[in-house]
C-alpha cells in the first residue's frame, strides 16, 4: 500500500470539504433569505393590499440566521471544551491501570511504543470496561488532554499485533488534529440543525408564524443536510488517513486489518437491535459516535452518505488490495486472567456480572 | 568607494549571511540526531536493566540452561560497556559500530533464551515471566521505532549536508555524514536462519 499517496490524497480532500462546508452556511442564509422573501411575496399576492417588504427585511433575515448557525456552534463547541477526558468519563471510561491486567500492561507498552514512532507525546489512555464490541476512540482539543479509550472487547479479543493497529489509527486522529476537526464540525453541524428546528418551533403556532416557519424549515433542512453530508465526507477521508497512517507506523498491515476482520466476524455473529445491545455500552452516544474506529451502525437505516465511516469491506479492501474473509474473534489467551472467560468462542456476549460492576471481571 | 567595491561588498555581506543560515540548519539537523539517538540509548538502559530480572526468574526454572543464561548475562555487559563508550563519543562511527556488535550479540542470546524457555511450560505460565517478557518485547519495539527515527533523522541531515550548494559548507565547516543504523551486523545474519537436525 502506498502510504504517502492516500495521506496527501485524504488531506487535499479534507480542505475542500471545509470550503464547501463554509459555502454551505452562505448558501443556507441565502436560502433563508429567498424562502421568506418567496413567503412574504405569495402572502402579498394573496392579500388583496399592497405591502412592500418590511424595512430591514434582508438585515433581519441574514442576522437572525447567523445568529443561529453561529450561536449553535459556539453553544455546541463550548459543551464539547470541556475535553477529551471528561468527554471519555461521560460515556464511562476509567483510567488504563497496566497493573490490573496483562492486557492492560500491554496496551500501556504499545501506546509507548508507538508514541516513539509518531514523534508525539504520550495521550492518556483509558479503557471502557463495561463494552465488549471490539473498538476505540480518540477525543481532546490539543495535547494536553488528548485521549484514546480501548473497550474491554478490544483488550480481549485482539492480539499485540492488533492493538498496535488499533492504537496506531487512534494516534493518528490526535497527530492530525482530526478530534479537534471533528469536534468543530459536530459544533457547526448543530448550528446549522438549529436554522431547521427554528423552523419547526415556529410551525407550532397557526397562522403566519406556521406559513414563515414552514418556510425556514425547508431552507433549513437543506442546510442541516448538507452540513450532515460535508461532515460525512470529511470524517470518511480521515478515516482513510487514519488507515494509511496506521500501516506506516506498524509497518503491518495485518495489524489493523486484523482488527477490522474481527469486527466484521463479530457484528456478523451479534444478534440484531445491534445499537441497543448491551455489547455496545456507551458507544452509541452522540458525542463519540463519529469518533470511534468503527461506527455503530445507526437505529435508523441512515443513508450510505450520511454515514461518518467508510463500510468495513471498503477499508479492508484499501488495506490489503483485495476483499478478504472476517477472522473470528476468540478470547486471546493473554496472561494470568485469561481464564476468566469460559463463555468460549460466541462473540459479542458479555458476561451479567461485567455490566452490573465493571471491575466484576478482574475479579 | 566605488560602484564595483560596493557590490563586491554587498555579495560577500549575502554569502556570509547565507553561509550563516546554512550553518545553523546543518547544526540543528545534528543535534536532532543527538536528540534521536538518546531516544534509542533511553530504550537500551531499558533493556540492560530488565535482562538481569529476567535471567533471575529464568534461573528459577532452568537450572539445566547455565550456559544459555551465562552467555545472556555477559553480552548484556558488554553491550552496556560499549554503550557507554558511544555516549563518550557520540560522533565516532567505530564506537557506534562496537555497540551494533554487541547489541546483536545480545539480541541473539535474548533469542536463544527465548527459545530455550519455549520448552519449559510452567517458565512460561510464571506471571511474573509473562510480565517480563512482555516488557521485553515491548522495549525490543521502542528499540526498533527508535531506531527507525534515527535512521530518518540522519537521512534528513546526510541529505541536507550533501546537497549542492549547501555541501560547500558542510564540507568547509567539516560536517560528517552520520552514521545510518542496519538491524543486521554481518551477511550470516541477513541470511534467513538455518534449521539443522
Amino acid at each position: 500500500m502506498k502510504f504517502w499517496d492516500h495521506q496527501h490524497n485524504a488531506r487535499s480532500e479534507t480542505r475542500r470539504l471545509l470550503l464547501g462546508f463554509a459555502f454551505a452556511v452562505v448558501v443556507l442564509v441565502a436560502a433563508v433569505h429567498a424562502a421568506l422573501a418567496l413567503a412574504w411575496w405569495l402572502m402579498v399576492a394573496v392579500l388583496p393590499v399592497h405591502l412592500p417588504f418590511p424595512q430591514g427585511f434582508l438585515a433581519a433575515n441574514v442576522g437572525v440566521s447567523l445568529m443561529l448557525v453561529l450561536g449553535g456552534w459556539w453553544v455546541e463547541t463550548s459543551n464539547l471544551r470541556a475535553g477529551g477526558v471528561k468527554l471519555a468519563q461521560r460515556v464511562g471510561a476509567r483510567e488504563l491501570r497496566p497493573s490490573l491486567s496483562h492486557a492492560e500492561q500491554r496496551l500501556s507498552n504499545i501506546v509507548d511504543e508507538l508514541c516513539i514512532a509518531a514523534h508525539m507525546p504520550r495521550p492518556q489512555v483509558m479503557v471502557m470496561p463495561r463494552t465488549d464490541a471490539i473498538n476505540a476512540f480518540a477525543a481532546g482539543w490539543d495535547e494536553s488532554d488528548a485521549v484514546i479509550a480501548v473497550t474491554q472487547g478490544a483488550l480481549d479479543y485482539l492480539t499485540r499485533e492488533e492493538m498496535q493497529g488499533m492504537v496506531a489509527h487512534e494516534l493518528s486522529h490526535l497527530h492530525e488534529g482530526d478530534t479537534r476537526l471533528k469536534m468543530r464540525l459536530a459544533g457547526m453541524v448543530f448550528g446549522l440543525e438549529l436554522v431547521y428546528n427554528f423552523g419547526d418551533t415556529m410551525r407550532e403556532r397557526r397562522g403566519l408564524a406556521w406559513w414563515f416557519g414552514s418556510a425556514i424549515m425547508v431552507a433549513g433542512f437543506a442546510g442541516w443536510l448538507t452540513g450532515r453530508m460535508l461532515k460525512a465526507a470529511v470524517s470518511r477521508q480521515r478515516e482513510y488517513l487514519a488507515d494509511a497512517r496506521a500501516v506506516q507506523w506498524t509497518r503491518s498491515r495485518d495489524g489493523l486489518g486484523g482488527v477490522l476482520r474481527k469486527v466484521m466476524a463479530q457484528r456478523r455473529d451479534t444478534p440484531a437491535g445491534y445499537a441497543e445491545n448491551p455489547v455496545h455500552t456507551g458507544l452509541a452516544h452522540p458525542a463519540v459516535q463519529h469518533m470511534l474506529l468503527v461506527d455503530v451502525p445507526g437505529r435508523s437505516r441512515m443513508e450510505r452518505w450520511l454515514d461518518t465511516h467508510p463500510t468495513l469491506d471498503d477499508r479492508v479492501q484499501r488495506l490489503y488490495g483485495r476483499r478478504m474473509q472476517p477472522l473470528p474473534a476468540v478470547p486471546v489467551p493473554a496472561g494470568h486472567e485469561s481464564a476468566r472467560r469460559d463463555e468460549g468462542g460466541t462473540a459479542g456476549t458479555v458476561s451479567i456480572a461485567s455490566l452490573v460492576d465493571p471491575f466484576a471481571r478482574f475479579m | 568607494m566605488s560602484a564595483t567595491a560596493w557590490v563586491v561588498v554587498v555579495v560577500l555581506v549575502a554569502v556570509g549571511l547565507w553561509a550563516v543560515a546554512v550553518y545553523n540548519r546543518l547544526v540543528q539537523l545534528r543535534n536532532r540526531i543527538a536528540n534521536a539517538f538518546g531516544q534509542i540509548d533511553v530504550q537500551l538502559k531499558r533493556r540492560y536493566d530488565l535482562i538481569p530480572n529476567l535471567v533471575e526468574v529464568a534461573r528459577g526454572y532452568l537450572a539445566h540452561e547455565a550456559a544459555t543464561l551465562e552467555a545472556v548475562i555477559k553480552a548484556r555487559s558488554q553491550a552496556q560497556g560499549a554503550a557507554a563508550a558511544v555516549r563518550a563519543a557520540p560522533q565516532s562511527a567505530s564506537a557506534m559500530g562496537a555497540l551494533a556488535a554487541a547489541e546483536g550479540v545480545l539480541g541473539g542470546s535474548l533469542g536463544r533464551l527465548m527459545v530455550v524457555a519455549e520448552s519449559y511450560p510452567e517458565l512460561k505460565a510464571d506471571a511474573t515471566m509473562q510480565s517480563l517478557s512482555e516488557e521485553i518485547t515491548s522495549t525490543e519495539n521502542r528499540l526498533g521505532f527508535a531506531r527507525q527515527a534515527y535512521n530518518d533523522q540522519a537521512l534528513e541531515f546526510n541529505d541536507a549536508a550533501a546537497q549542492f550548494p549547501d555541501l560547500i559548507v558542510a564540507r568547509l565547516l567539516g560536517f560528517a555524514p552520520a552514521p545510518m543504523l542496519a538491524s543486521t551486523q554481518s551477511d550470516e545474519e541477513r541470511a534467513a536462519p538455518r534449521v539443522k537436525f
